[in-house]
């Protein structure tokens, strides 16, 4: 079952209760790549990567400005969003700066957010079914209005040509511990 | 350290299979929130296997519980380095079954002292001021000069020169202790809690109704059919209320009406699901219910049945034993209860005022008149098949902090005739702010109070008057903000300067008799000494003012207990080492107290206290009394026997029942009459009647126009003249902590790192304003009440009066924040983040309270807007998202 199956599956309410749980393969003592550090001292925050595979989940010549699309990554298990906004985007890829990924599983308490989530208008993800948040995929997955503790995790991309490759993940996926890297 | 708390990685350590697990209640809203804390020592970290963890589950979960990463820190245990989860109760049968949380709950393990993140900064040592710069010292010393000065005060000035401004929320160990001292110990009326100028109810209305302000359940929110929320939208501030209860409870389909000007997420899921935002003009609630009133009298829609049995008739309310109903504070308040009514009466009233005429209302409260129909229809018409909906009644500060006194009659009358004040699912209730942690030792002082009620009848001291009049020589704060929770924010916090920094006496050396000198002639001067508790630097209150700063200690560092807005009491436990030497403001109190000679203040563990304070409690709606017998029988302390009841706890008034401990869900309800009186068992008539003296609800009529409203309200509505419109204030879901513990959580800090206000685009426009700017907002008038007037006659107290006899100071306010343009907002006014350190948006509003109630009109600011430039926010990817909240396909 995929991460998605797994938070529809189980009901709107108790998303964890009847889960059948299977085990993933997690790489021990990935490298981290630092995207990005801003402050100073120890309140410095890093925006790091590990090393995951590189996959392409699609083509910049097949992206409908507006429209959201899903694809898996790092592995078949999770399931993302990718949209090409109307506006330039923190980790936003191609020329306009305004490609981006992100996970569709509501860091909150596992919400299920698909490509008929996403508001255009405001560059926004959700409002989740669960408990409405909603996440500003400008800035990096934030949460706008509601709950979740952390950002949206994002899709790290990269463009290769016409490719939009995926080559890793900010942030924890919800429900993991470690981030599987879709490594075999 | 800093790496798994701070850093952005795809990785978090879970708790081994032996880690310790205590429970403990969130430490922010009202609702508290069921949480676990997991501590094992740093070194080794579970595994993802179900055997490996101490959750029983295998990671990856897809399901509670699970592990964020800013839900686990390091910080120290006995001594020693220690790992920290604290998620909340994936086995929580109450408040939050399931564990479901709000992001401020969520990240509760940030708040845990750990030098390598934010909370570097907490106050570790007493300080106190050497020419100008706070210098470590003993606790000795500290509490020696603060009780030098304190005698000399008290023998030279009277007890009316030594005060207090403390919360009023955290634990009953911590606030006992505050009332001892206060009311035993130096004997003074100089007390006003955090949120309020004086030391009186928040909801008077409700109170004169006979109805407590937390008599509700969480069940009841959920079972309704339809609810009024007056004034608050629970996603923002009582988020879990909402998330579970409100759209979830055992009515899911039920109808909210939101009355705010400020249409947040709530307020769009109410409108989506057959509920309807009412966008009031600011403080003109009055009008909206006196409307509601008239539609449902006019078209018979009252539960006549419920007012027959429930609401007091004309005899009834003249009945009297003694004290009858004249001498009370009702009757003092109102002056002799003009209001007072009767359902005949209040019909006529109704009939006869001018306001609940459905045109005019629409007029006052800027809502369209169908909307007006719309409500009455939803919250009281009864069905074809003659059933009823039932409504709840929910009110919080957009209500009690505009028009207090009159807003909050008015709802109470609403709510009554249509069936609502004790049953399940029709209740009427504060939604709540701060969790309920506020226990009184009794002998208060109020009748020292040197103001009066018209009648010169008991009123309460308004403190920070009294101390920008110059009148107070000693000052102890505790755990607050003060000048940004307060009115004329700027004026405020600039007299306090002048009576402190700005005094010419000022320490030259921590030598204890110079300092009792310089102090002396500072005091002798006009000055004032000024003593601030708390556990971060709170600006400008103690990094600028404060001559003497003492740290404290607080949640999970001490054990300690409250209640929630359902009256759950729960024990917070001790899981981690409070910094340096920083104690629980229990124990402060206690070393002061003894050099001062008080007796009684001799505590060394907070239990020690909460079962002292047990028998305190035993009169009001928060009593644990049964339980610390209960636990005395057993051979256990307090704390023990409610640590067992884990985070179910138990909801007060406790009750024994067949030999049994057995909370309170509801109050006033009838079905809590459970005949003969066992064991410790307290009998209170307001448990299964209303809080009155015949256990019937007050009705009480409410004039829109009015010498205690009226012509307040007309000088400082905005002036259309000047380009003024609207300034209010208010909380959002994740700022609901207005920048104290929310700075030092990294995640919260970058989505709100600057306090924001939200602006129509028809009031952005003129001046140019865009998402991301900066803005100030202006207000030139600001009205300031000075002196302590006494009442005499009817209307001494009214605003024009006052102003006519030089009680009124006019000054100015401005603060800035960062502008969100969105058409959330009701065009006229704009909202603005409440109670922010460095941006006071409370400066824009009038320090004049209401003369029946005392408290502030909190949400009344006015102002222009001026664009400064552009915010460091505009166009960054990091830092505040500037998307508008209601968001919905
Ligand atoms: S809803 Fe209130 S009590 Fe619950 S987690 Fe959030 S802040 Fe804490
Ligand atoms: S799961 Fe709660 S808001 Fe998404």
């Amino acid at each position: 079952m995929t991460q998605k199956a797994k938070a529809e599956g189980v009901g709107q309410k108790h998303p964890c209760s009847a889960v059948s749980r299977r085990q993933f393969l997690i790489l021990g003592g990935a490298s981290v790549a630092v995207l990005a550090t801003y402050g100073t001292g120890a309140g410095a925050q890093q925006l790091v990567s590990s090393s995951y595979v590189r996959t392409v989940v699609g083509k910049v010549s097949e992206l409908v400005p507006g429209e959201a699309t899903t694809f898996l990554y790092p592995n078949d298990d999770v399931e993302n969003v990718l949209v090409m906004l109307g506006e330039e985007a923190g980790g936003g890829v191609g020329e306009g700066r305004n490609i981006v990924a992100f996970n569709t599983i509501c860091p909150h308490m596992g919400g299920y957010m698909g490509a008929a989530d996403f508001h255009a208008e405001h560059s926004v993800l959700g409002p989740c079914p669960l408990h409405l948040s909603t996440f500003d995929l400008t800035k990096h997955g934030m949460i706008v209005s509601g709950h979740a503790v952390e950002s949206l995790p994002q899709i790290v991309l990269e463009i290769d040509g016409d490719d939009i490759v995926a080559t890793g993940v900010m942030g924890l996926f919800y429900g993991y511990n470690q981030n599987p890297s879709g490594e075999a | 350290m800093n790496e798994t708390v701070v850093n952005n990685r795809d990785y978090v350590p879970l708790p081994p299979p032996d880690a310790e697990i205590l429970t403990t209640a969130c430490s922010y809203c009202i609702v508290a929130c069921s949480y676990k804390v997991y501590r094992w020592p740093v070194g080794r970290e579970g595994g993802q296997a179900a055997d490996q963890n101490a959750f029983g589950v295998e990671f990856p979960t897809f399901g509670a519980p699970w592990v964020a990463r800013s839900q686990h820190n390091i910080g120290m245990h006995e001594g020693r380095p220690h790992h920290f989860v604290i998620i909340a109760d994936a086995d929580a049968e109450v408040v939050n079954p399931n564990g479901n949380y709000s992001v401020r709950g969520g990240t509760l393990a940030q708040k845990i002292y750990n030098p390598d993140t934010p909370t570097r900064d907490r106050l570790k040592y007493p300080q106190i001021r050497i020419g100008g710069i706070l210098t470590p010292v003993s606790w000795d010393l500290v509490t020696d000069v603060m009780a030098d000065i304190s005698q000399y005060i008290l023998s030279e000035y009277g007890e009316h020169a030594w005060g207090m401004k403390t919360y009023s929320y955290e634990y009953f160990e911590n606030t006992y202790a505050i009332s001892k001292l206060v009311n035993r110990g130096v004997g003074t009326p100089v007390y006003a809690p955090h949120d309020k100028p004086q030391a009186a109810e928040d909801a008077a209305g409700l109170d004169d109704a006979g109805i407590n302000s937390f008599a509700a359940s969480y069940e009841d929110w959920g079972s309704c059919d339809v609810a009024f929320l007056s004034g608050v939208d629970p996603y923002e501030t009582k988020t879990v209320l909402f998330t579970e209860w409100m759209m979830g409870g055992a009515n899911p389909g039920k109808q909210m009406i939101f009355v705010t000007p400020h249409r947040t997420m709530g307020v769009e899921y109410g409108i989506r699901n057959g509920g309807l935002w009412l966008p009031i003009i600011p403080g003109t609630d009055t009008a909206l219910h006196l409307a509601l009133a008239k539609i449902i009298i006019d078209n018979g829609w009252q539960d006549r049945e419920f007012i027959d049995n429930w609401v007091n008739n004309r005899w009834e309310i003249e009945s009297g034993y003694g004290r009858g109903t004249r001498n009370t504070r009702w009757q003092w308040r109102t002056t002799w209860g003009r209001w007072q009514s009767d359902w005949e009466d209040f019909q006529e009233f109704i009939a006869n005022e001018p306001a609940a005429e459905l045109e005019e209302a629409a007029r006052i409260t800027g809502l369209p008149a169908e909307d007006i129909r719309r409500a009455a229809e939803m919250i009281a018409r009864p069905r074809e098949d003659g059933t009823r909906p039932k409504t709840s009644f929910m009110l919080e500060k957009g209500n009690y902090w505009s028009n207090n006194y009159m807003n909050t009659a008015s709802l109470a009358s609403l709510g009554l005739m249509c069936g609502a004040g004790n049953r399940p699912g029709q209740v009427i209730s504060r939604g709540g702010g701060h969790q309920r942690g506020g226990m009184s030792a009794g002998g208060g002082r109020g009748w020292l109070s040197p103001e009066k009620h018209p009648g010169r009848r008991k009123k309460a001291l308004n403190v920070d008057r009294w101390v920008m009049d110059g009148n107070v020589r000693f000052m102890w704060t505790i755990g607050l903000t003060w000048f940004p929770a307060m009115l004329a924010s700027q004026e405020l916090a600039s007299r306090v300067a002048d009576m402190t920094v700005r005094n010419p006496n000022q320490p030259r050396s921590v030598d204890r008799d110079h300092l009792f000198e310089v102090f002396k002639e500072r005091v002798d001067s006009g000055g004032m000494v000024l003593v601030d508790s708390d556990i971060y630097p709170v600006e400008p209150l103690n990094t600028q003012y404060a001559d003497i700063v003492l740290p404290a200690a607080g949640w999970g560092e001490v054990d300690f207990a409250r209640c929630n807005a359902e009256r759950r009491l729960r024990l917070y436990a001790k899981f981690n080492d409070a910094p340096g030497e920083a104690k629980p403001d229990w124990w402060a109190i206690g070393q002061f107290a003894q050099k001062m000679g008080y007796e009684g203040f001799e505590w060394e563990e907070s239990n020690d206290i909460f079962e002292e304070a047990a028998r305190f409690s035993r009169t009001g709606v928060l009593s644990y009394n049964v339980l610390v017998r209960e636990a005395q029988r057993e051979g256990k302390t307090g704390h023990e026997k409610l640590r067992e009841l884990g985070t179910t706890g138990i909801q007060t008034p406790i009750r024994m029942v067949d030999g049994q401990m057995v909370g309170t869900q509801r109050l006033h309800d009838p079905s809590n009459d459970w005949g003969e009186i066992e064991g410790d068992t307290f009998d209170r008539k307001w448990l299964y009647a209303f809080g009155t003296h015949t256990g019937k609800a007050n009705m009480l009529k409410t004039p829109w126009t009015n010498d205690s409203w009226s012509d307040f309200y007309e000088a400082i509505k905005p002036r259309a003249e000047k380009g003024e419109i609207w300034i209010t204030n208010g909380r959002v879901n994740e700022t609901w902590q207005s920048g104290f513990d929310d700075l030092r959580k990294p995640y919260l800090a970058k989505r709100w790192p600057w306090p924001h206000i939200v602006i129509h685009p028809d009031d952005a426009a003129p001046h140019g304003i865009e998402s991301g700017d900066l803005v100030e907002g202006y207000n030139d008038t600001v009205y300031v009440q000075t002196g302590e007037p006494v009442g005499v006659l009817d209307g001494d107290l009214s605003f024009s009066r006052l102003m006519e006899n030089g009680h009124i100071r006019t000054t100015e306010g401005q603060f800035v924040a960062v502008a969100i343009v969105s058409d959330e907002m009701r065009p006229g006014v704009a909202k603005a983040a409440f109670n922010y350190p460095g941006s006071m948006a409370n400066s824009v509003c009038h320090a004049v309270p209401d003369p029946v109630s005392g408290n502030y009109r909190y949400k009344l600011g006015r102002g222009v807007l001026r664009r400064i430039g552009e915010s460091a926010y505009k166009d960054n990817f990091l830092e505040m998202s500037l998307k508008p909240r209601p968001i919905m396909s």
